[in-house]
Protein backbone atom coordinates (compact mmCIF):
# COMPACT_ATOMS: atom_id res chain seq x y z
CA UNK A 1 0.00 0.00 0.00
CA UNK A 2 2.69 2.39 0.23
CA UNK A 3 3.24 2.67 -3.62
CA UNK A 4 -0.25 4.52 -3.80
CA UNK A 5 -0.85 6.43 -7.50
CA UNK A 6 1.48 9.00 -7.85
CA UNK A 7 2.02 9.42 -4.37
CA UNK A 8 4.49 12.22 -3.38
CA UNK A 9 8.48 11.85 -3.53
CA UNK A 10 10.39 13.82 -0.82
CA UNK A 11 13.01 14.10 -3.32
CA UNK A 12 14.93 17.61 -4.57
CA UNK A 13 14.88 18.33 -7.84
CA UNK A 14 13.92 21.04 -10.53
CA UNK A 15 11.04 19.98 -11.05
CA UNK A 16 10.07 19.46 -6.91
CA UNK A 17 11.01 23.42 -6.19
CA UNK A 18 8.95 24.84 -9.00
CA UNK A 19 6.44 26.82 -8.03
CA UNK A 20 3.00 24.66 -7.67
CA UNK A 21 0.69 27.27 -9.32
CA UNK A 22 2.69 27.20 -12.38
CA UNK A 23 2.80 23.28 -12.34
CA UNK A 24 -1.03 23.21 -12.18
CA UNK A 25 -1.16 26.03 -14.67
CA UNK A 26 1.21 23.92 -17.46
CA UNK A 27 -0.04 20.32 -16.21
CA UNK A 28 -3.51 21.68 -17.74
CA UNK A 29 -1.76 23.28 -20.92
CA UNK A 30 0.22 20.50 -21.72
CA UNK A 31 -2.96 18.26 -21.57
CA UNK A 32 -4.88 20.39 -23.66
CA UNK A 33 -1.73 20.49 -25.97
CA UNK A 34 -1.66 16.61 -26.12
CA UNK A 35 -5.55 16.33 -26.82
CA UNK A 36 -5.34 18.98 -30.22
CA UNK A 37 -5.89 17.18 -33.55
CA UNK A 38 -2.69 17.81 -35.56
CA UNK A 39 -4.24 16.54 -38.77
CA UNK A 40 -3.42 13.50 -40.95
CA UNK A 41 -1.88 10.63 -38.52
CA UNK A 42 1.80 10.82 -39.57
CA UNK A 43 1.90 14.74 -38.00
CA UNK A 44 0.06 13.49 -35.14
CA UNK A 45 2.37 10.56 -33.92
CA UNK A 46 5.28 12.96 -34.59
CA UNK A 47 4.10 15.35 -32.42
CA UNK A 48 2.79 12.98 -29.93
CA UNK A 49 6.36 10.94 -30.08
CA UNK A 50 8.18 14.09 -29.79
CA UNK A 51 5.84 15.03 -26.66
CA UNK A 52 5.98 11.61 -25.53
CA UNK A 53 9.95 12.47 -25.57
CA UNK A 54 9.58 15.46 -23.64
CA UNK A 55 7.26 14.21 -21.16
CA UNK A 56 9.47 11.32 -20.34
CA UNK A 57 12.41 13.60 -19.81
CA UNK A 58 10.51 15.59 -17.28
CA UNK A 59 9.80 12.39 -15.57
CA UNK A 60 13.80 11.57 -15.37
CA UNK A 61 14.44 15.28 -14.23
CA UNK A 62 11.45 14.86 -11.67
CA UNK A 63 12.80 11.65 -10.74
CA UNK A 64 9.40 10.58 -11.15
CA UNK A 65 9.12 6.03 -10.64
CA UNK A 66 8.46 4.42 -14.10
CA UNK A 67 7.81 1.21 -12.11
CA UNK A 68 4.75 2.66 -10.24
CA UNK A 69 3.53 4.92 -13.66
CA UNK A 70 3.49 1.06 -15.55
CA UNK A 71 1.61 -0.48 -12.55
CA UNK A 72 -0.79 2.28 -12.75
CA UNK A 73 -1.10 1.51 -16.09
CA UNK A 74 -2.23 -2.24 -15.31
CA UNK A 75 -5.41 -0.56 -14.46
CA UNK A 76 -6.36 0.74 -17.46
CA UNK A 77 -5.98 -2.31 -19.96
CA UNK A 78 -9.33 -3.15 -19.42
CA UNK A 79 -10.42 0.27 -21.45
CA UNK A 80 -7.71 -0.26 -23.40
CA UNK A 81 -9.00 -3.37 -25.05
CA UNK A 82 -12.42 -2.04 -24.94
CA UNK A 83 -11.30 1.00 -26.93
CA UNK A 84 -9.32 -1.37 -29.30
CA UNK A 85 -12.39 -4.11 -30.17
CA UNK A 86 -14.89 -0.82 -30.73
CA UNK A 87 -12.33 1.69 -32.56
CA UNK A 88 -11.00 -1.40 -34.64
CA UNK A 89 -14.13 -3.41 -35.89
CA UNK A 90 -16.57 -0.38 -35.88
CA UNK A 91 -15.28 2.65 -38.55
CA UNK A 92 -16.74 1.50 -42.26
CA UNK A 93 -14.47 3.48 -44.01
CA UNK A 94 -10.82 4.34 -43.94
CA UNK A 95 -7.88 4.54 -46.12
CA UNK A 96 -5.98 1.95 -45.66
CA UNK A 97 -7.67 -1.35 -46.31
CA UNK A 98 -6.13 -4.15 -43.75
CA UNK A 99 -8.31 -7.20 -44.64
CA UNK A 100 -11.59 -7.46 -46.76
CA UNK A 101 -13.98 -10.01 -45.78
CA UNK A 102 -16.16 -12.50 -48.26
CA UNK A 103 -19.12 -11.20 -47.16
CA UNK A 104 -18.39 -7.17 -47.85
CA UNK A 105 -17.21 -6.19 -44.52
CA UNK A 106 -13.53 -4.10 -44.49
CA UNK A 107 -10.97 -3.45 -41.93
CA UNK A 108 -9.11 -0.79 -42.00
CA UNK A 109 -5.78 -0.17 -40.67
CA UNK A 110 -7.25 3.78 -39.22
CA UNK A 111 -8.95 2.01 -36.68
CA UNK A 112 -5.69 0.47 -35.60
CA UNK A 113 -4.55 3.96 -35.56
CA UNK A 114 -6.98 6.05 -33.99
CA UNK A 115 -7.36 3.42 -31.05
CA UNK A 116 -3.30 3.62 -30.66
CA UNK A 117 -2.88 7.34 -30.74
CA UNK A 118 -6.07 7.89 -28.08
CA UNK A 119 -3.67 5.27 -25.78
CA UNK A 120 -1.12 7.08 -26.06
CA UNK A 121 -2.71 10.40 -25.15
CA UNK A 122 -4.26 9.02 -22.07
CA UNK A 123 -0.93 7.54 -20.93
CA UNK A 124 0.70 10.74 -21.71
CA UNK A 125 -2.59 12.55 -19.58
CA UNK A 126 -2.03 9.84 -16.74
CA UNK A 127 2.12 10.45 -16.85
CA UNK A 128 1.46 14.66 -16.88
CA UNK A 129 -0.73 14.10 -13.59
CA UNK A 130 1.71 11.34 -11.94
CA UNK A 131 4.00 13.87 -12.43
CA UNK A 132 2.62 16.92 -10.60
CA UNK A 133 1.29 14.96 -8.26
CA UNK A 134 4.58 12.75 -6.99
CA UNK A 135 6.51 15.96 -7.03
CA UNK A 136 4.20 18.59 -5.33
CA UNK A 137 2.96 17.90 -1.74
CA UNK A 138 -0.78 17.96 -1.24
CA UNK A 139 -0.89 21.18 0.43
CA UNK A 140 1.50 22.79 -2.17
CA UNK A 141 -1.09 21.62 -4.48
CA UNK A 142 -3.82 23.07 -2.17
CA UNK A 143 -2.15 26.19 -2.04
CA UNK A 144 -1.94 26.80 -5.70
CA UNK A 145 -5.44 26.05 -6.37
CA UNK A 146 -6.80 28.83 -3.46
CA UNK A 147 -3.90 30.94 -5.71
CA UNK A 148 -6.05 30.68 -8.53
CA UNK A 149 -9.68 30.72 -6.88
CA UNK A 150 -8.50 34.09 -5.16
CA UNK A 151 -10.62 35.97 -7.46
CA UNK A 152 -14.15 33.97 -6.08
CA UNK A 153 -13.48 36.08 -3.36
CA UNK A 154 -14.70 38.74 -4.69
CA UNK A 155 -18.33 37.19 -5.20
CA UNK A 156 -17.80 35.96 -1.32
CA UNK A 157 -16.59 32.62 -2.36
CA UNK A 158 -15.28 30.85 0.88
CA UNK A 159 -11.99 29.92 -0.98
CA UNK A 160 -9.87 29.36 2.49
CA UNK A 161 -12.62 26.79 3.84
CA UNK A 162 -12.64 25.23 0.14
CA UNK A 163 -8.95 24.68 0.27
CA UNK A 164 -8.57 23.67 3.84
CA UNK A 165 -11.33 21.18 2.78
CA UNK A 166 -9.13 19.92 -0.46
CA UNK A 167 -6.44 19.65 1.13
CA UNK A 168 -7.82 17.59 4.62
CA UNK A 169 -9.25 15.42 2.02
CA UNK A 170 -6.02 14.55 0.13
CA UNK A 171 -4.12 14.08 3.60
CA UNK A 172 -6.48 11.46 4.67
CA UNK A 173 -6.25 9.43 1.64
CA UNK A 174 -3.61 7.52 2.77
CA UNK A 175 -4.91 7.04 6.04
CA UNK A 176 -8.12 5.82 4.88
CA UNK A 177 -6.55 3.79 2.27
CA UNK A 178 -4.19 1.87 4.99
CA UNK A 179 -7.55 1.50 7.23
CA UNK A 180 -9.18 -0.16 4.12
CA UNK A 181 -6.62 -2.67 4.13
CA UNK A 182 -7.21 -3.24 7.73
CA UNK A 183 -10.06 -3.65 7.34
CA UNK A 184 -10.07 -5.90 4.42
CA UNK A 185 -7.62 -8.40 6.22
CA UNK A 186 -9.85 -8.20 9.12
CA UNK A 187 -13.14 -9.39 7.04
CA UNK A 188 -10.96 -11.39 5.14
CA UNK A 189 -10.08 -13.42 8.77
CA UNK A 190 -14.09 -13.73 9.13
CA UNK A 191 -14.03 -15.37 6.04
CA UNK A 192 -14.73 -12.48 3.21
CA UNK A 193 -13.56 -13.57 -0.16
CA UNK A 194 -12.85 -10.30 -1.88
CA UNK A 195 -11.74 -12.10 -5.02
CA UNK A 196 -14.13 -14.64 -5.60
CA UNK A 197 -17.99 -14.71 -7.59
CA UNK A 198 -19.51 -12.98 -9.91
CA UNK A 199 -20.55 -9.52 -9.86
CA UNK A 200 -23.18 -10.24 -7.30
CA UNK A 201 -21.48 -12.03 -4.82
CA UNK A 202 -18.23 -9.26 -5.06
CA UNK A 203 -20.66 -6.58 -4.80
CA UNK A 204 -21.90 -7.94 -1.27
CA UNK A 205 -18.35 -8.40 -0.01
CA UNK A 206 -17.74 -5.34 -1.40
CA UNK A 207 -20.63 -3.94 1.45
CA UNK A 208 -18.56 -5.10 4.08
CA UNK A 209 -15.77 -2.98 3.33
CA UNK A 210 -17.63 -0.02 2.69
CA UNK A 211 -19.83 -0.01 5.64
CA UNK A 212 -17.34 -0.40 8.39
CA UNK A 213 -15.24 2.45 6.15
CA UNK A 214 -18.05 4.75 6.23
CA UNK A 215 -18.82 3.91 9.74
CA UNK A 216 -14.76 5.09 10.84
CA UNK A 217 -14.87 7.72 8.50
CA UNK A 218 -17.38 9.63 10.10
CA UNK A 219 -16.39 9.60 13.62
CA UNK A 220 -12.85 9.94 12.26
CA UNK A 221 -13.82 13.38 10.96
CA UNK A 222 -15.73 14.22 14.29
CA UNK A 223 -12.93 13.85 16.33
CA UNK A 224 -10.55 15.83 13.36
CA UNK A 225 -13.58 18.56 13.72
CA UNK A 226 -12.79 18.47 17.69
CA UNK A 227 -9.35 18.53 17.18
CA UNK A 228 -9.06 21.69 14.81
CA UNK A 229 -11.24 23.99 17.08
CA UNK A 230 -9.32 22.73 20.35
CA UNK A 231 -6.52 24.22 18.34
CA UNK A 232 -8.67 27.44 17.75
CA UNK A 233 -10.13 26.79 13.95
CA UNK A 234 -12.66 29.20 12.98
CA UNK A 235 -13.05 28.96 9.74
CA UNK A 236 -14.49 32.67 9.57
CA UNK A 237 -11.58 34.16 10.89
CA UNK A 238 -8.57 35.61 9.44
CA UNK A 239 -5.78 33.07 9.31
CA UNK A 240 -2.50 33.82 8.65
CA UNK A 241 -0.82 31.66 6.56
CA UNK A 242 2.71 29.13 7.12
CA UNK A 243 3.86 29.28 3.57
CA UNK A 244 3.50 31.06 0.53
CA UNK A 245 4.55 30.47 -3.19
CA UNK A 246 7.22 32.42 -4.26
CA UNK A 247 7.64 32.96 -8.22
CA UNK A 248 11.42 32.72 -8.94
CA UNK A 249 13.36 32.92 -11.99
CA UNK A 250 13.99 28.92 -12.45
CA UNK A 251 9.52 29.06 -12.94
CA UNK A 252 9.85 32.41 -15.20
CA UNK A 253 12.17 30.30 -17.29
CA UNK A 254 10.37 27.21 -17.37
CA UNK A 255 7.01 28.98 -17.79
CA UNK A 256 8.64 30.83 -20.99
CA UNK A 257 9.36 27.09 -22.42
CA UNK A 258 6.18 25.83 -21.70
CA UNK A 259 4.14 28.95 -23.32
CA UNK A 260 6.77 28.26 -26.40
CA UNK A 261 6.26 24.60 -26.49
CA UNK A 262 2.40 24.84 -25.93
CA UNK A 263 2.11 27.87 -28.81
CA UNK A 264 4.08 26.35 -31.32
CA UNK A 265 1.80 22.99 -30.88
CA UNK A 266 -1.10 25.09 -30.91
CA UNK A 267 -0.29 27.09 -33.86
CA UNK A 268 0.66 23.95 -35.89
CA UNK A 269 -2.30 22.50 -35.10
CA UNK A 270 -4.87 25.12 -36.35
CA UNK A 271 -2.35 25.28 -39.12
CA UNK A 272 -2.68 21.86 -39.65
CA UNK A 273 -6.58 22.43 -40.18
CA UNK A 274 -6.21 24.61 -43.18
CA UNK A 275 -8.12 27.26 -41.46
CA UNK A 276 -9.32 30.26 -43.37
CA UNK A 277 -11.43 32.38 -41.60
CA UNK A 278 -12.74 33.43 -38.07
CA UNK A 279 -15.78 31.28 -38.19
CA UNK A 280 -13.06 28.41 -39.10
CA UNK A 281 -11.61 28.91 -36.11
CA UNK A 282 -14.62 28.26 -33.73
CA UNK A 283 -15.94 25.37 -35.63
CA UNK A 284 -12.30 23.87 -35.05
CA UNK A 285 -12.59 24.50 -30.98
CA UNK A 286 -15.89 23.12 -31.11
CA UNK A 287 -14.37 19.71 -32.58
CA UNK A 288 -11.52 19.40 -30.45
CA UNK A 289 -13.31 17.14 -28.09
CA UNK A 290 -14.54 14.56 -30.65
CA UNK A 291 -11.63 14.53 -33.08
CA UNK B 1 -1.64 24.57 50.04
CA UNK B 2 -1.26 28.57 48.80
CA UNK B 3 -1.07 27.47 45.35
CA UNK B 4 -3.40 29.25 42.47
CA UNK B 5 -6.10 27.28 41.36
CA UNK B 6 -6.60 27.59 37.89
CA UNK B 7 -9.21 24.38 37.55
CA UNK B 8 -12.04 23.74 39.91
CA UNK B 9 -14.57 20.65 39.36
CA UNK B 10 -17.57 21.38 41.22
CA UNK B 11 -20.11 18.65 42.03
CA UNK B 12 -19.98 17.32 38.51
CA UNK B 13 -22.75 14.70 37.33
CA UNK B 14 -23.53 13.43 33.95
CA UNK B 15 -25.02 10.78 32.18
CA UNK B 16 -25.56 9.94 28.59
CA UNK B 17 -29.18 8.50 29.83
CA UNK B 18 -30.90 10.23 32.66
CA UNK B 19 -31.46 7.24 35.02
CA UNK B 20 -28.04 6.10 33.99
CA UNK B 21 -25.23 8.61 35.57
CA UNK B 22 -21.56 7.77 34.70
CA UNK B 23 -20.04 10.59 36.86
CA UNK B 24 -21.48 10.96 40.12
CA UNK B 25 -20.99 14.29 42.09
CA UNK B 26 -17.07 14.95 41.20
CA UNK B 27 -15.67 17.70 42.77
CA UNK B 28 -11.43 18.22 42.71
CA UNK B 29 -9.17 21.07 42.15
CA UNK B 30 -6.18 21.51 40.23
CA UNK B 31 -3.68 24.19 40.86
CA UNK B 32 -1.04 26.00 38.90
CA UNK B 33 2.32 24.08 37.50
CA UNK B 34 0.29 21.06 38.41
CA UNK B 35 1.04 17.51 36.83
CA UNK B 36 -2.07 15.40 37.74
CA UNK B 37 -2.95 12.41 36.35
CA UNK B 38 -6.36 11.14 36.52
CA UNK B 39 -6.63 6.98 36.28
CA UNK B 40 -9.24 4.26 36.70
CA UNK B 41 -10.25 0.76 35.32
CA UNK B 42 -12.12 0.94 32.28
CA UNK B 43 -15.57 2.30 32.45
CA UNK B 44 -15.01 4.56 35.58
CA UNK B 45 -15.91 7.88 33.97
CA UNK B 46 -12.49 9.01 33.49
CA UNK B 47 -12.92 9.64 29.41
CA UNK B 48 -16.24 11.58 29.74
CA UNK B 49 -14.54 13.62 32.52
CA UNK B 50 -11.79 14.14 29.83
CA UNK B 51 -14.58 15.20 27.60
CA UNK B 52 -16.30 17.35 30.07
CA UNK B 53 -13.20 19.12 30.62
CA UNK B 54 -12.34 19.98 26.91
CA UNK B 55 -16.45 20.92 26.58
CA UNK B 56 -16.68 18.70 24.17
CA UNK B 57 -19.81 17.44 26.36
CA UNK B 58 -21.89 19.22 28.64
CA UNK B 59 -22.76 18.52 32.42
CA UNK B 60 -25.82 17.66 33.45
CA UNK B 61 -25.17 19.66 36.68
CA UNK B 62 -22.24 21.15 38.66
CA UNK B 63 -19.78 23.04 37.27
CA UNK B 64 -16.10 23.78 35.55
CA UNK B 65 -14.59 26.60 36.52
CA UNK B 66 -11.29 27.46 34.95
CA UNK B 67 -9.12 30.33 35.61
CA UNK B 68 -12.45 31.24 37.51
CA UNK B 69 -13.90 31.53 34.50
CA UNK B 70 -17.17 29.03 34.21
CA UNK B 71 -17.12 26.69 31.29
CA UNK B 72 -20.38 26.88 29.08
CA UNK B 73 -21.41 27.96 25.21
CA UNK B 74 -19.83 31.28 25.95
CA UNK B 75 -16.84 31.47 27.36
CA UNK B 76 -15.75 27.83 25.65
CA UNK B 77 -13.81 30.09 22.66
CA UNK B 78 -11.94 32.05 25.36
CA UNK B 79 -11.08 29.07 26.91
CA UNK B 80 -10.00 26.75 24.75
CA UNK B 81 -7.13 29.35 23.84
CA UNK B 82 -6.06 28.66 26.93
CA UNK B 83 -6.12 24.40 27.07
CA UNK B 84 -4.44 22.55 24.99
CA UNK B 85 -5.54 19.16 24.23
CA UNK B 86 -3.86 16.16 22.95
CA UNK B 87 -6.75 13.42 21.81
CA UNK B 88 -6.05 9.88 21.61
CA UNK B 89 -5.53 8.64 18.37
CA UNK B 90 -2.82 10.34 16.60
CA UNK B 91 -3.69 10.18 13.08
CA UNK B 92 -7.60 11.96 13.83
CA UNK B 93 -5.62 15.30 14.90
CA UNK B 94 -2.82 15.34 12.55
CA UNK B 95 -4.05 18.17 10.74
CA UNK B 96 -1.44 19.15 8.69
CA UNK B 97 -0.08 17.71 5.31
CA UNK B 98 3.68 17.68 6.94
CA UNK B 99 4.74 18.18 10.29
CA UNK B 100 6.01 21.50 9.87
CA UNK B 101 2.40 22.81 8.72
CA UNK B 102 0.70 20.82 11.71
CA UNK B 103 2.50 22.53 14.21
CA UNK B 104 1.48 25.88 12.45
CA UNK B 105 -1.90 25.26 12.44
CA UNK B 106 -2.55 26.64 15.71
CA UNK B 107 -0.29 29.53 15.17
CA UNK B 108 -2.07 30.40 11.20
CA UNK B 109 -5.69 30.20 13.27
CA UNK B 110 -4.49 32.97 15.58
CA UNK B 111 -2.64 34.93 13.01
CA UNK B 112 0.51 34.95 13.76
CA UNK B 113 3.14 36.16 11.33
CA UNK B 114 5.01 34.22 8.76
CA UNK B 115 8.76 34.89 10.22
CA UNK B 116 7.38 34.53 13.66
CA UNK B 117 5.70 31.60 13.02
CA UNK B 118 8.77 30.16 11.15
CA UNK B 119 10.68 30.50 13.96
CA UNK B 120 8.47 29.27 16.57
CA UNK B 121 7.56 25.91 14.39
CA UNK B 122 11.30 25.36 14.39
CA UNK B 123 11.94 25.77 18.07
CA UNK B 124 9.11 23.65 19.32
CA UNK B 125 9.47 20.57 16.58
CA UNK B 126 12.85 20.65 18.14
CA UNK B 127 11.96 20.54 21.59
CA UNK B 128 9.95 17.40 21.11
CA UNK B 129 12.80 16.10 18.58
CA UNK B 130 10.82 16.24 15.41
CA UNK B 131 13.14 18.71 13.78
CA UNK B 132 14.73 16.20 11.89
CA UNK B 133 11.11 15.68 10.38
CA UNK B 134 9.79 18.77 9.40
CA UNK B 135 8.94 17.65 5.78
CA UNK B 136 7.74 14.29 6.85
CA UNK B 137 4.10 12.95 6.12
CA UNK B 138 2.23 11.86 8.59
CA UNK B 139 1.78 8.04 7.37
CA UNK B 140 6.22 8.04 7.07
CA UNK B 141 5.94 8.24 10.94
CA UNK B 142 5.05 6.32 14.04
CA UNK B 143 2.01 7.03 16.33
CA UNK B 144 4.39 8.43 18.88
CA UNK B 145 6.05 10.40 16.83
CA UNK B 146 2.67 11.78 15.89
CA UNK B 147 1.86 12.60 19.20
CA UNK B 148 4.67 14.04 20.11
CA UNK B 149 3.94 16.69 16.84
CA UNK B 150 0.56 17.26 18.49
CA UNK B 151 2.46 17.91 21.54
CA UNK B 152 4.25 20.41 19.99
CA UNK B 153 1.42 21.99 18.04
CA UNK B 154 -0.02 22.76 21.73
CA UNK B 155 3.34 23.65 23.78
CA UNK B 156 3.78 26.38 20.24
CA UNK B 157 1.09 28.08 21.26
CA UNK B 158 2.18 29.02 24.53
CA UNK B 159 -0.93 27.70 26.60
CA UNK B 160 -1.25 27.47 30.46
CA UNK B 161 -3.01 23.72 30.72
CA UNK B 162 -2.45 20.90 28.63
CA UNK B 163 -4.90 17.65 28.93
CA UNK B 164 -3.74 14.42 27.62
CA UNK B 165 -7.10 12.72 26.73
CA UNK B 166 -5.85 8.67 27.03
CA UNK B 167 -2.81 10.24 24.40
CA UNK B 168 -0.58 6.99 25.13
CA UNK B 169 -3.62 4.58 24.38
CA UNK B 170 -2.42 3.58 21.07
CA UNK B 171 0.51 3.68 21.44
CA UNK B 172 3.24 1.10 21.17
CA UNK B 173 5.23 0.64 24.94
CA UNK B 174 8.39 2.60 23.06
CA UNK B 175 5.83 5.21 22.05
CA UNK B 176 4.42 5.70 25.38
CA UNK B 177 7.94 5.71 26.96
CA UNK B 178 8.80 8.37 24.82
CA UNK B 179 5.46 10.67 25.61
CA UNK B 180 6.29 9.93 29.69
CA UNK B 181 9.51 11.26 29.20
CA UNK B 182 8.41 14.43 27.15
CA UNK B 183 5.88 15.42 29.68
CA UNK B 184 8.41 15.54 32.65
CA UNK B 185 10.65 17.29 29.99
CA UNK B 186 8.17 19.72 29.62
CA UNK B 187 7.25 20.44 33.32
CA UNK B 188 11.11 20.84 34.13
CA UNK B 189 11.43 23.32 31.27
CA UNK B 190 8.11 25.25 32.36
CA UNK B 191 7.18 24.52 35.44
CA UNK B 192 3.78 27.14 35.69
CA UNK B 193 2.65 24.68 32.85
CA UNK B 194 -0.33 22.62 34.05
CA UNK B 195 -0.55 19.41 33.05
CA UNK B 196 -3.75 16.96 33.44
CA UNK B 197 -3.41 13.33 31.73
CA UNK B 198 -6.02 11.12 31.82
CA UNK B 199 -4.72 7.86 31.35
CA UNK B 200 -4.63 4.19 32.19
CA UNK B 201 -1.09 3.80 32.62
CA UNK B 202 -0.23 3.67 36.41
CA UNK B 203 3.72 3.83 35.58
CA UNK B 204 2.85 7.21 34.25
CA UNK B 205 0.50 7.99 37.35
CA UNK B 206 3.14 7.26 39.61
CA UNK B 207 5.21 9.61 38.01
CA UNK B 208 3.34 13.07 38.43
CA UNK B 209 2.32 15.45 41.43
CA UNK B 210 -0.78 14.22 42.20
CA UNK B 211 -3.24 11.16 41.55
CA UNK B 212 -6.86 10.99 41.14
CA UNK B 213 -8.54 7.98 40.84
CA UNK B 214 -12.46 7.31 39.37
CA UNK B 215 -14.21 4.57 40.59
CA UNK B 216 -17.68 3.77 39.72
CA UNK B 217 -18.07 7.72 38.80
CA UNK B 218 -16.95 8.97 42.01
CA UNK B 219 -13.26 10.67 43.14
CA UNK B 220 -11.66 7.04 44.97
CA UNK B 221 -8.42 9.03 46.00
CA UNK B 222 -6.44 12.02 45.52
CA UNK B 223 -3.50 12.59 46.87
CA UNK B 224 0.38 12.09 45.65
CA UNK B 225 1.16 8.86 44.55
CA UNK B 226 3.33 7.50 47.24
CA UNK B 227 0.12 7.36 49.47
CA UNK B 228 -2.59 5.96 46.50
CA UNK B 229 -0.62 3.37 45.71
CA UNK B 230 0.19 2.53 48.86
CA UNK B 231 -2.13 -0.27 49.72
CA UNK B 232 -1.93 -3.10 47.23
CA UNK B 233 -4.92 -4.85 47.93
CA UNK B 234 -7.14 -1.60 48.09
CA UNK B 235 -6.05 -1.10 44.49
CA UNK B 236 -6.69 -4.73 43.47
CA UNK B 237 -10.24 -3.93 44.68
CA UNK B 238 -10.50 -1.26 42.46
CA UNK B 239 -9.23 -3.33 39.63
CA UNK B 240 -6.06 -1.29 39.40
CA UNK B 241 -2.44 -2.38 39.87
CA UNK B 242 0.27 -1.14 41.46
CA UNK B 243 3.08 0.56 39.41
CA UNK B 244 6.25 -1.52 39.13
CA UNK B 245 8.84 0.27 40.62
CA UNK B 246 6.96 0.96 43.73
CA UNK B 247 6.04 -3.01 43.78
CA UNK B 248 9.97 -3.72 43.66
CA UNK B 249 10.12 -1.21 46.54
CA UNK B 250 7.73 -3.26 48.58
CA UNK B 251 9.46 -6.58 48.23
CA UNK B 252 12.90 -5.05 49.09
CA UNK B 253 11.00 -3.37 51.97
CA UNK B 254 10.48 -6.92 53.13
CA UNK B 255 14.09 -7.84 53.48
CA UNK B 256 15.27 -4.50 54.98
CA UNK B 257 16.08 -2.65 52.11
CA UNK B 258 14.54 1.23 52.28
CA UNK B 259 14.92 3.12 48.20
CA UNK B 260 14.11 6.53 48.87
CA UNK B 261 10.56 7.98 47.69
CA UNK B 262 12.43 10.36 45.02
CA UNK B 263 13.24 6.99 43.07
CA UNK B 264 10.27 6.78 40.61
CA UNK B 265 11.60 4.87 37.62
CA UNK B 266 13.06 1.75 36.39
CA UNK B 267 16.29 3.63 35.66
CA UNK B 268 16.74 5.48 38.39
CA UNK B 269 16.03 2.57 40.49
CA UNK B 270 18.29 0.28 38.72
CA UNK B 271 20.99 2.92 39.48
CA UNK B 272 20.25 2.69 42.78
CA UNK B 273 20.85 -0.38 43.56
CA UNK B 274 23.88 -1.01 41.38
CA UNK B 275 25.65 1.72 43.49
Amino acid sequence: MTNVLGRYTPYNTIIHRLDPRFKLFSLILLMVVVFLPYGNYTNRFIILGLTTIFIALIMIIGRVSFSSFFKSLKSMWMMFIFLLIFMFFLPTNGQYILHQFENGYTLYYDGLLQVGHIILRLILMIALTIILTSTTQSMDITYALEWYLAPLKLFKFPTQIVSLTISLALRFIPTLLNESQRIMNAQKSRGVEYNRGFLMAKIRSITTLIIPLLVSCFSRSDELAIAMEARGYNPYNKRSKYKTLKFSYRDLFSIILILLIAAFLITFSILSQNLAGFDDIINYIWKIPTI
Amino acid sequence: MNKEKIIEVKDLIFGYEKDNTILKCVSFDIFKGEYVTLIGHNGSGKSTLAKLLSYILEPSSGKVYIEGIELNDKSIKDIRSKIGIVFQNPDNQFIGSTVEDDIAFGLENRNIKQDIMKKTVLEFAKKVGMDKFLKKEPEELSGGQKQRVAIAGILALNLKIIIFDEATSMLDPEGVEEIRKLILDMKKENPELTVISITHDIEEAYLSDRVIILNDGKVYKNDIPENVFKDEEEMRKIDLDIPFVLKIKNELKKNDIEIPSSIRTIEELSEYICR
